[in-house]
């Protein structure tokens, strides 16, 4: 799969189709901004700003996503997670520009979430946010891949939870396993505090969001 | 009986054409066309464009201030510092303690200091960035019960208490002594801001004769009109302010900034004898302008095993930041509310304004009331908790009914609709079954619903005198015009004194115009603030037009060759009230008044009588009446999270009577999601004096997808001095929205928060510290 | 600063203007096209006073470059209704008296008439949606939905 980076995310809201990406993305979308915003945030912009402010960044994250990106001697790919180097700060040099989003279109076993925090209902910058993507075996019982990210993790920019995918895989999907996963990242986690909430209450909610975010994936599966 | 009480008592006979009635307010079809109506629409073009040089630190001596640099700048039309104010350097509210331009300390974050003039905005913006400020820090006191101690750093040379009064009634020793049971708590409010969508903005030019005009968004044109006169040193009748339509306003439009902005241009038209606009920018505005007080207040109350309450001890501490504005007021109004609607016999309250370094505070709709109901109500649950007694039934117990004392020991009279507020709120919102049924509520999502009281002292009360001019004019076409210096800023309330006028006059609303505020063409009449023009305002536009009405029934009579006593006007018509035949169109009246030079212009003026009290223990008279109210809010708490979600409000009011309900259902739906605001998700953070958060994307206020089902509910119990005994509701529907969702939350939660907003973090923190 | 020639058309009227790289759509409209109906709030995007639709859209023009209106159609509150026929989103809020301040007023508009364009029964929850990136602080919102439901109906009625 391939998102242009001038895709709007009113683009991305309207996007019908009933894949799991698709699904995840028009989730994001629903709750980005305003309407008015929706209409002209890109893709690109969202990626380009890197902080963890950018709601589409976890979910790409965990969609395991490239990046391609085109200067004026050519094109260069790399994945997501390197292409933010910090807070504000991609890999993109002079002259070059984002281009393009591509991952790998889960398969039918697969399942998504995203669940934000935000202060109000519409118009937030996340207080934490969780993207997760999990993918089961053939039984559909047991977690063949995880994949989980944080719109803060340990830095100022979003981040994989590479302890709590450990945890999950080859596990069955089910709440004992959900509540570890959730007690592992709050091991993982050095959040910050701010007039928004405190690095305690973020580090409560992140793991709240978590075990909401593995439910939904769960109650997705089980439909299966 | 005198004339303002025969008038008064003739409309409440007769039955009511217009007032009462839900009609389209008279200024709405030029803000549905997007007119050109604010100040920055009607801007001359050519207006030099201002940006000011503010302080960026919350207290500091200034060394030294350097112009040159911005001087400089090509397109740098003048920067002016307090060195370039002809008149005097001031510019205040209340106390004399603020200057216009900042020369030798600030003292708090965002006051002026400088202002530069450019022909465009990025030429004025870099000019300011040009002015050097060299500052030398001073330590800073940034809590007002830290500003209380006698060794605390001072915000002025007079110490850091800007006013302090105190209530007693009774004897609380003696109270306690009766009580079976007492408790203790301590409250926090936050600062709010208004976050009116239109930030401040004022513009002022030179005319031929030297004399000064001033338009911009305001509440109060004789306030400005004042401010800029003394600062340009120039006689107030040398200074024109017009009001332009203006965009919210909330309080803070009239306190110091709209003199802020037009004396600062007004200096500018001077300096360059061009015209001059000085535009606040959002943060600019979220910095500079006054806020809502914070409160710090302290409650203990004592009551009996049935629930009676014995005593109420209340320190309150207010902080009004680096300048008074209407801070002094603000704590009067909370002092004598700090009990919440209730009959208790032994009162002691204190409260304190107090100067702090963060920025102002000043007026806000509501002025104190929602910050002591926020305490008083919330303390009332708790009561109710540890007597285990139904809130509601413990609010019964001890409301202000006929024939009680406030806590000022003002009798209250047969205008008292608290009873029936609490009552027909509890039933719309099913109070007693959802209490059980949400009570019982498991699981992670857990439903709450919680009440609140309350009652609002009318218009200005203790804060000075209480008048108004309102002018009416029927024009050659038979239009008539309602003039004052009153001013509209969203209310709909000179829409309302239009209806009253039409009214008395008997003709229809079609014929009416609004005139603008305009201090060349209005009588002084006080500030547009403490929701008093219809109360106020209405009883001078109710004499204006009794005049006019008296002059068209007399030329009338002429011309019918009939009693005038027999006329009346309806429907277009002055007719004899006996015999319809006999009868001429008010048009031809009219023109025949204008035939004889009969003036159809008049003036009523109305003052509301003066309020008695004792000054010194605050006993007395405090207002001439109240608005009385109830508020029941239903919750849904996401106890995982903290978050709280608001499912209902149900608000009932006694407004006495309600002029245009239509209008009145709207400054109650607008006053309840402002408050809705309040107690979740609205504060104005500041972190060692400095703004953090002063944009409207780190300041929450409700979107249309935060607002809960409302039910409205208006009961008139007629009150003794507004038109037809109507209430002020500007205000009160501010007063109790926080304190009701803070019960809800409580109730759902078996946990309480002592401040606001509710946050998920405190919602959640509250849960887990009761579970320990 | 690089300068533009930028063509766009406004209210169904064609323009073509040299805008320099940094200009905001919003000041272009208000202050070189007198468009006094777009409204600054906040500067900033998060307030929507200054919304107008592009390409069937609501946009916060505070957020875009001039340059970013090339071939686009624009409409401003100017364009919705007349004195003597007024949108009926207009006449309904005029009916429920819900414009109270008016600032938000004309970005109500547009907001309200953009949904009515592609959704002629939108519930309640719909509407607060489509207003949702426009903030109101006198009215609670609750008389501008009334409004927004009471013109989708009066158009439905219209056609039907």
């Amino acid at each position: 799969m391939k998102i242009g980076a001038l895709t709007t995310i009113a683009d991305l809201e309207k996007q019908n189709d009933n894949s799991v990406w698709c699904r995840v993305l028009n989730n994001v979308a629903e709750k980005f901004g305003s309407p008015n915003i929706r209409s002209v945030a890109t893709v690109g912009g969202n990626i380009c700003a890197a902080s963890s402010s950018e709601d589409l960044i976890p979910v790409f994250l965990t969609l395991d996503a490239n990046v391609k990106t085109i200067r004026r001697n050519g094109t260069r790919e790399q994945p997501l997670r390197n292409f933010i180097v910090s807070k504000r700060k991609t890999a993109l040099s002079d002259g070059e520009i984002l281009a393009e989003v591509s991952f790998l279109e889960p398969n039918a076993r697969a399942a998504c979430s995203f669940q934000k925090l935000g202060m109000r209902n519409i118009l937030i910058i996340a207080v934490v946010s969780v993207a997760a993507f999990l993918e089961t075996d053939a039984t559909n019982s047991t977690i063949a891949s995880a994949r989980i990210a944080l719109n803060r993790l340990r830095g100022k920019v979003p981040e994989r939870a590479e302890n709590v995918e450990k945890e999950l895989v080859d596990q069955k999907l089910d709440k004992s396993n959900i509540d570890r996963a959730a007690e592992v990242l709050g091991d993982d986690l050095l959040l910050t505090s701010d007039f928004r909430a405190s690095a305690k209450y973020r580090s409560e909610a992140v793991k709240v969001l978590l075990r909401r975010a593995l439910v939904e994936c769960q109650q997705a599966t089980l439909k299966k | 009986m005198s004339e303002t009480e025969l008038v008064h008592k003739l409309q409440e006979a007769e039955g009511l054409a217009i007032v009462g009635k839900r009609i389209q307010r008279l200024d709405a079809l030029g803000k549905v066309l997007g007119l050109p109506l604010y100040t920055s629409d009607i801007a001359p073009k050519d207006a030099l464009r201002l940006k000011v040089v503010r302080s960026t630190v919350p207290h500091a001596l200034i060394k030294r201030i350097d112009t040159a640099p911005a001087k400089r700048i090509p397109g740098v039309s003048a920067v002016l510092t307090a060195e370039d104010i002809p008149g005097i350097n001031e510019a205040y509210s209340l106390l004399p303690d603020r200057p216009l331009l900042a020369s030798t300390k600030v003292r708090c974050q965002g006051e002026a200091i400088a202002v530069v003039a450019a022909s465009d905005y990025q030429t004025a913006q870099d000019g300011a960035d040009n002015v050097l400020v060299e500052y030398e820090r001073l330590p800073a006191i940034l809590s007002p019960v830290e500003a209380l101690k006698p060794d605390s750093i001072r915000v002025h040379d007079s110490g850091n208490v800007a006013k302090y009064l105190k209530v007693r009634k009774g004897d609380v020793k003696e109270g306690f002594r009766q009580a079976d049971l007492v408790i203790e708590n301590t409250y926090e409010t936050q600062f709010q801001d208004t976050a009116a969508l239109e930030p401040e903005v004022g513009m002022a030019w030179l005319e031929k004769d030297g004399s000064v005009t001033c338009v911009g968004s305001m509440q109060t044109p004789f306030y400005v009109q004042a401010g800029v006169a003394k600062v340009m040193g120039l006689s107030p009748d040398k200074v024109r302010v017009i009001q332009a339509t203006t965009g919210g306003a909330f309080g803070p439009k009239s306190d110091e900034m709209p003199i802020d902005t037009c004396a600062l241009s007004a200096l500018v038209a001077q300096k360059t004898g061009k015209s001059a606009i000085l535009a606040y920018t959002r943060d600019e505005s979220m910095i500079a302008h006054t806020k809502r007080h914070p409160f710090v207040i302290t409650l203990k109350t004592g009551a009996k095993h049935d629930g009676r309450l014995t005593a109420s001890e209340a320190l309150l501490v207010s902080d009004t930041g680096a300048y008074a504005s209407l801070g002094p007021l603000v704590i009067i109004r909370a002092c004598f509310h700090a009990t919440g609607p209730y009959a208790i016999p032994h009162v002691k309250t204190d409260a304190y304004c107090m100067y702090t370094n963060n920025t102002m505070a000043g007026s806000f709709r509501g002025f104190g009331s929602p910050q002591v109901h926020f305490a008083a109500e919330c303390q009332m649950d708790e009561l109710a908790k540890k007597l285990d007694m139904d809130p509601l039934d413990l609010r019964l117990k001890n409301i202000l009914r006929p024939g009680t004392l406030t806590a000022t020991s003002q009798l209250v009279d047969e205008a008292c609709g608290l009873e029936e507020c609490a009552k027909r709120a509890a039933e719309a919102s099913n109070w007693r079954a959802k209490r059980q049924e949400f009570g019982r509520d498991r699981g992670s999502f857990r439903r709450g619903i919680g009440v609140a009281l309350m009652y609002h002292g009318n218009s200005l009360g203790p804060e000075g005198s209480d008048y108004a001019a309102v002018h009416v004019l029927i024009k050659p076409d038979a239009r008539v015009v309602v003039r004052t210096a009153l001013t509209e800023y969203g209310t709909g309330a000179t829409s309302g004194l239009a209806q009253i006028v039409a009214e008395t006059l008997g003709l229809p609303i079609s014929l009416f115009e609004l005139g603008g505020a305009d201090t060349v063409s209005c009588q002084e009449t006080g500030p547009t603030v403490a929701s008093r023009v219809i109360v106020i305002g209405g009883r001078a536009a109710q004499l204006a037009a009794t005049k006019l009405k008296e002059k068209i029934l007399t030329v009338g009579g002429e011309l019918l060759r009939c009693d005038r006593s027999k006329l009346m006007i309806r429907d277009g018509l002055v007719g004899h009230s006996d015999d319809p035949r006999q009868s001429i169109t008010y048009e031809t009246v009219v023109e025949e008044c204008y035939k004889k030079h009969v003036s159809l212009i008049e003036t009523g003026f109305y003052s509301a009588p003066k309020c008695e009290f004792d000054p010194e223990n605050s006993q007395g008279t405090t207002y001439q009446q109240y608005t009385y109210g109830a508020v029941v809010a239903e919750v849904e708490v996401d106890t995982e999270l903290g978050v709280v979600k608001p499912l209902k409000i149900t608000a009932a009011y006694d407004v006495g009577k309600a002029i245009n309900p239509l209008s009145l259902e709207g400054q109650i739906e607008g006053g309840t999601i402002q408050a809705l605001g309040y107690g979740l998700m609205e504060q104005l953070v500041h972190v060692d004096g400095v703004v953090a958060n002063p944009t409207l994307g780190d300041y929450y206020i409700p979107t249309s997808l935060d607002i809960p089902e409302i039910q409205t509910i208006i009961i008139e119990y007629p009150g003794a001095v507004g038109p037809f005994g109507a209430k002020a509701m500007g205000e009160p529907p501010v007063d109790l929205p926080a304190a009701a969702l803070a019960n809800a939350v409580a109730h759902a939660t078996e946990s309480r928060v002592f401040s606001i907003p509710l946050t998920a973090e405190k919602v959640l923190f509250a849960m887990r510290q009761r579970q320990r | 600063m690089a300068k533009h020639l930028v063509k766009f058309n406004v209210n169904g009227k064609d323009h073509a203007l040299v805008v320099e790289s940094a200009e905001r759509l919003l000041d272009v409209l208000r202050d070189r096209l007198d468009l006094k109906g777009v409204k600054e709030g906040c500067g900033t995007g998060d307030c929507g006073a200054c919304t107008v639709i592009m390409d069937g859209q609501l946009v916060n023009s505070c957020l875009l470059l001039a340059v970013q209106a090339r071939d686009k159609r624009i409409i401003t509150i100017e364009g919705i209704g007349t004195r003597e026929k007024l949108h009926p989103v207009q006449k309904a809020i005029m009916k429920h008296n819900a414009a109270q301040c008016g600032f938000c007023i004309p970005a109500m508009v547009l907001a309200g008439k953009n949904l009515l364009d592609h959704n002629s029964a939108p519930s309640r929850d719909d509407i607060k949606e489509a207003i949702s990136g426009v903030l109101c602080r006198c009215t609670g919102y609750y008389k501008l939905i009334d409004a927004v439901q009471e013109a989708a109906r009066e158009i439905r009625e219209d056609k039907g």
